[in-house]
């Protein structure tokens, strides 16, 4: 079974930091371009998120991400650069559309912001397993039915894929035809909806019995599969983090 | 012509080992039992056989035409499988829609198709639960429901994936019947099991998988014959089989009705 969950099981030193540190640096490493205002602090929060891609092992998977963003990017040029009233310095021309350079420069600004929020938090998406984000905020106080919950989000989407799946072999096995061009395609689809979801709730109800039989809803203090991730750098780092945080404060107010 | 040709079949799936290197078979309309340890890649052939999957390289013929060249859905009017799991065969709300899912894709009339449908679910047992929900019966039950909604399409062509799991005595002979049946019709029934002593009673002819290959085929005795290969497939020889070689007995023994009979004529002799 596929997994939906951008995980990528490696080992690297950036894997190694917990999540609630991670957290940490999301913030911070979104928090500081925006305050300062410069597209220059905001390359330089890019390019060591990309470091740390490299150093990870997951910059690949960094592509089809950033890949995806280009339209939502290439839009944000247009709109910013030719479209918005008020602007003086033609910057350059496509046929009868001016790009004004005031309107360059502001769309410089936010896809450097979106580039960087993209970047920083697909970094902990992608080197920290779901199971640690739950079971770290479990540990802090989430209820173990949401965090059952949460980690269900993860696993649905695959189960509902393969469980497709399953109902498709079955139906060609049975000479409905499910392969050719959109149309057969689309209506062999359409009886599938009913066996996927009346599948899904049959699988719930046992799912249901099944952590009732281990006793899902007992009240006893609850022990943890994965040991607790113990970075051993965590407070130099953290405070780090947030000493970069309150000295970009300062100079922005200064 | 073979009913079925495979040449050279190789098998991996993706991101995995090699599961089958290099299978060469024909099958003609005798009974044949698939018998190997488990993860030895038994149901994966059966799916290619079906067509469900393609093989890495090599051909595989049902009737002359290559799966890969044909879907999956004209080829069921040829060639049945029963799923190992019937949870994953299974997908509408009453027996009887289930059973006539298939019989209405290729094509069948709808008279020949209710008739068969009703033919089927009483060669299964299951005549009396035409209206029930299959989610509200036993798993023996369900698996019956997936081999009559196979019978039901008359295939020349029907692949059992252990359709004897979970089921007691009565449904043992009952799948035993089947199968002779559709043997004596010239149908050709190939079926994966796990049971030996119903594969020595049940199947003219006997494959072996192991390591990703075919290690024996042969008639099923020749095959029980070779304990010593037998087991080194990891596979225990069927119980009378067992029995009379213990004893010393050169014949072997597929059924308990040969090693009475024989065991009492050698009594007699003895006695004289
Ligand atoms: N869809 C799949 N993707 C990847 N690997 C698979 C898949 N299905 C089966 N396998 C692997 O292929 C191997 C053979 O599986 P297969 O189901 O064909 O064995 P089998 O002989 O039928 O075993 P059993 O007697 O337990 O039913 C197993 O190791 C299994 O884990
Ligand atoms: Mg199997």
């Amino acid at each position: 079974m596929q997994n939906i969950s951008l995980y990528v099981n490696k080992k690297s030193f950036v894997h190694d930091v917990d999540f609630l540190t991670k957290l940490i640096y999301i913030f911070v490493f979104i928090a500081i371009p925006i305050i300062s205002g410069s597209v220059i602090i905001g390359l330089l929060a890019i390019l060591i998120s990309l470091i740390l891609h490299t150093c990870a092992g997951v910059l690949k998977k960094l592509i089809p991400i950033v890949a995806l963003s280009l339209f939502v990017l290439l839009s944000v040029i247009i709109v910013q650069a030719a479209f918005i009233p008020g602007y003086h310095i033609v910057f350059f021309s496509l046929g009868p559309v001016h790009f004004y350079q005031e309107g360059l420069i502001h769309a410089s600004l936010i896809i450097v912001r979106f580039l960087d929020i993209l970047l920083v938090s697909s970094l902990t998406v992608l080197t920290t397993r779901p199971s640690d984000i739950v079971e770290t905020l479990q540990r802090k106080g989430l209820s173990h039915r949401m965090g059952y919950v949460i980690n269900s989000i993860f696993q649905i989407i695959p189960q509902m894929v393969s469980s497709m799946k399953t109902i498709s072999d079955a139906q060609r096995s049975r000479g409905m035809e499910t392969e050719g061009n959109l149309f057969v395609r689309v209506k062999a689809f359409l009886p599938l909806i009913g066996p996927v979801v009346i599948s899904s709730l049959v699988g719930t109800r046992e799912r249901a019995m099944a952590l009732e039989a281990r006793a899902f809803s007992a009240d006893a203090k609850r022990t943890y599969f994965h040991e607790e991730m113990k970075y051993r750098y965590k407070t130099p780092v953290r405070i780090i983090l947030l000493l970069l945080l309150v000295v970009s404060i300062i100079w922005r107010v200064l | 012509m073979n009913l079925i040709d495979v040449q050279n079949l190789h098998f991996s799936y993706p991101e995995g080992i090699e599961l089958l290197k290099g299978i060469d078979l024909a099958f003609d309309h005798r009974s044949t039992a698939i018998i190997g340890q488990n993860g030895a890649g038994k149901t994966t052939f059966v799916k290619l056989l079906k067509g469900l999957l393609k093989p890495v390289s090599g051909d595989i013929l049902i009737n002359g035409v290559n799966t890969k060249e044909i879907s999956v859905a004209k080829l069921a009017a040829h060639i049945g499988l029963v799923f190992q799991n019937p949870g994953d065969q299974i997908f509408k709300s009453s027996v009887y829609d289930e059973v006539i899912f298939g019989p209405h894709n290729i094509g069948i009339p709808e008279d020949e198709a209710d008739e068969s449908t009703k033919k089927a679910l009483i060669e299964v047992g299951l005549e009396n639960k035409v209206n029930d929900n299959p989610y509200d019966l036993s798993f023996s039950e369900r698996k019956l429901i997936s081999i009559a909604s196979i019978l039901a399409m008359n295939t020349q062509i029907v692949l059992l994936d252990e359709p004897t799991i979970a089921q007691d005595d009565y449904g043992k002979q009952l799948i035993q019947g089947l199968v002779r049946k559709l043997e004596g019709e010239g149908r050709l029934v190939i079926s994966i099991l796990h049971d030996m002593d119903f594969v020595a009673e049940t199947f003219t002819r006997t494959l072996v998988f192991q390591n990703g290959k075919v290690t024996m085929d042969n008639d099923t005795k020749s095959v029980f014959s070779q304990t010593e290969a037998v087991r080194r497939a990891y596979l225990e020889p069927p119980h009378v089989t067992q029995l009379g070689n213990r004893l010393g007995y050169t014949e072997t023994y597929l059924t308990a009705e040969q090693f009475v009979k024989d065991s009492l004529r050698k009594r007699e002799e003895f006695k004289q």
